[in-house]
């Protein structure tokens, strides 16, 4: 059961949503309560995030909607218990289909070249893709050997693909995605670029909002987002469509 | 365990190419038998990277560093196991279901597997459920090996499955699978034989699975 009545709104989520969170919640005026931004390599290691996120939630004092930006992210979220909260979580697999503004422009990608390597001005700034990864092997083991490191790894992928939510991003990020495309062209990828959309982050928000009223999420809408009562968690199987 | 078996544990955990050929012959020349080798050295190294990669200890390259050592060693030891009749692990048979590229993940179970004492076969990404069954046909596995990347394909699994029913195969392999999204309780709903969630605990399930059969 929902509790009933109004709830604070707190978001907790991947720093690769910050940007488009950072524009779409002023909208949203005070009805937000607590952003906190979790660091983007948490979803390297999937046994120890639902771990860190617990600990998130667990500083939430008062009981709350808790917008999680984050998908099942390699099993990631598993297990993580709402307590006296309320979760709401978009059913995705991963942050691709929130960058590209759907599940369904996911899937369409995910079908037409399943090796697909993303891009995104986030993981750009972080330096998480293929090129910084070689750099960082390179005073460890060798041009050589770092070299057989990464093709171990990326040989069968096909495609790279940058993803913006602007035409704007896209010509300010293309230098360094095009960067890595010239690193990633030894694996014959191919390089192609995107214009995303918020709409799938925007309707999170959203959801969000017409819970923390005490509103009912429209059918479609429950299509695309998990809620997660107090005292339940989340399971694997809650993410499959 | 003798010196000689430490340092070939050693260069396999360090992933030491310039020290594994000479190390494996420095051993056979002591008179240590090909089985010994790997049981005592290769075995003995792989066992430690499969717990260190498991805790987080141990990272991609290492492991794929350490795999590799494995091979070239047992490059040499290979034919000396085949001449004296040495039994081995058995077959694993692996694969990314149709319409998916989970790369990485089973390229690394492949190598843990070798890495094991298997003989392994790696059909690829994106196998049809008829290319399972031909290969289970021909390869005669004692485990098949299945991976996703997503939910959406993941449900491939769940249709392979079937097909190697229908095609009177199944109860000839133990089937296991594993991915990004897959958990225990999604093996057991489809009817698979296990499920790991990382590339040590597979070859450690793999085991496990031959030693049921």
């Amino acid at each position: 059961m929902l509790p009933k009545g109004k709830l604070p709104v707190v978001v907790i989520a991947c720093q690769v949503l910050e940007e488009m969170l950072d524009r779409l919640l002023p909208e949203h005026g005070r009805s937000v309560s607590q952003v906190t931004f979790m660091d983007y390599g948490l979803h390297r290691v999937p046994s120890k995030m639902a771990g860190t996120l617990q600990e998130a939630l667990g500083k939430v004092e008062e009981p709350s909607l808790i917008v999680l930006g984050y998908g099942l992210c390699g099993n990631g979220l598993m297990g993580l218990k709402a307590g006296k909260h309320t979760l709401l979580v978009p059913r995705t697999d991963d942050c691709i289909a929130l960058l590209l503004g759907s599940y369904k422009a996911y899937r369409h990608e995910f079908a037409t070249v399943p090796g697909t390597y993303y891009l995104s001005k986030g993981w750009l700034e972080a330096g998480s893709h293929p090129l910084s990864e070689y750099e960082e092997y390179l005073p460890k083991y060798g041009p050589k050997e770092a070299m057989w490191i990464m093709d171990m790894q990326y040989q069968n992928y096909e495609r790279l693909m940058l993803v913006t939510h602007t035409p704007a991003d896209l010509v300010e990020y293309r230098p360094a995605a095009q960067q890595v495309a010239r690193f990633c062209e030894r694996w014959e990828m191919r390089y192609e670029e995107r214009v995303g959309s918020d709409a799938y982050v925007r309707q999170l928000v959203e959801a969000a909002m017409a819970l923390s009223q005490g509103e009912e999420l429209s059918q479609a809408a429950r299509r695309d987002f998990i809620v997660i009562p107090p005292g339940s968690e989340i399971h694997q199987d809650q993410f499959i469509r | 365990m003798s010196d000689i078996l430490e340092q070939v544990s050693t260069a396999i955990i360090e992933g030491d190419l310039d020290e594994i050929v000479d190390l494996t012959e420095d051993a056979l020349d002591e008179d240590l038998g090909a089985e010994e080798i790997l049981n005592g050295g290769l075995m003995a190294g792989m066992d430690y990277v499969g717990v260190e990669f498991k805790a987080g200890n141990m990272f991609v390259p290492e492991v794929l560093r350490s795999a590799r050592a494995m091979k070239m060693s047992m490059e040499i030891l290979n034919p000396l196991l085949v001449e004296s009749g040495v039994q081995m692990m058995g077959k694993v048979l692996l694969g990314t279901v149709k319409g998916d590229l989970h790369d990485i993940g089973k390229n690394l179970v492949g190598m843990m597997c070798e890495g094991a004492g298997f003989t392994v076969k790696d059909l690829g990404k994106d196998i049809t459920p008829e290319e399972f069954v031909e290969a289970v046909k021909e390869f005669g596995p004692d485990v098949l090996g299945m991976s996703a990347l997503l939910t959406t394909t993941m449900r491939t699994m769940e249709s392979t499955i079937k097909v190697l029913e229908e095609a009177g195969v199944r109860d000839k392999v133990k089937v296991m699978i594993g991915g990004a999204p897959v958990t225990q309780a999604f093996a057991d709903q489809i009817g698979a034989d296990g499920y790991a969630s990382n590339a040590a605990s597979a070859a450690e399930l793999a085991k496990q699975l031959v030693s049921q059969a």
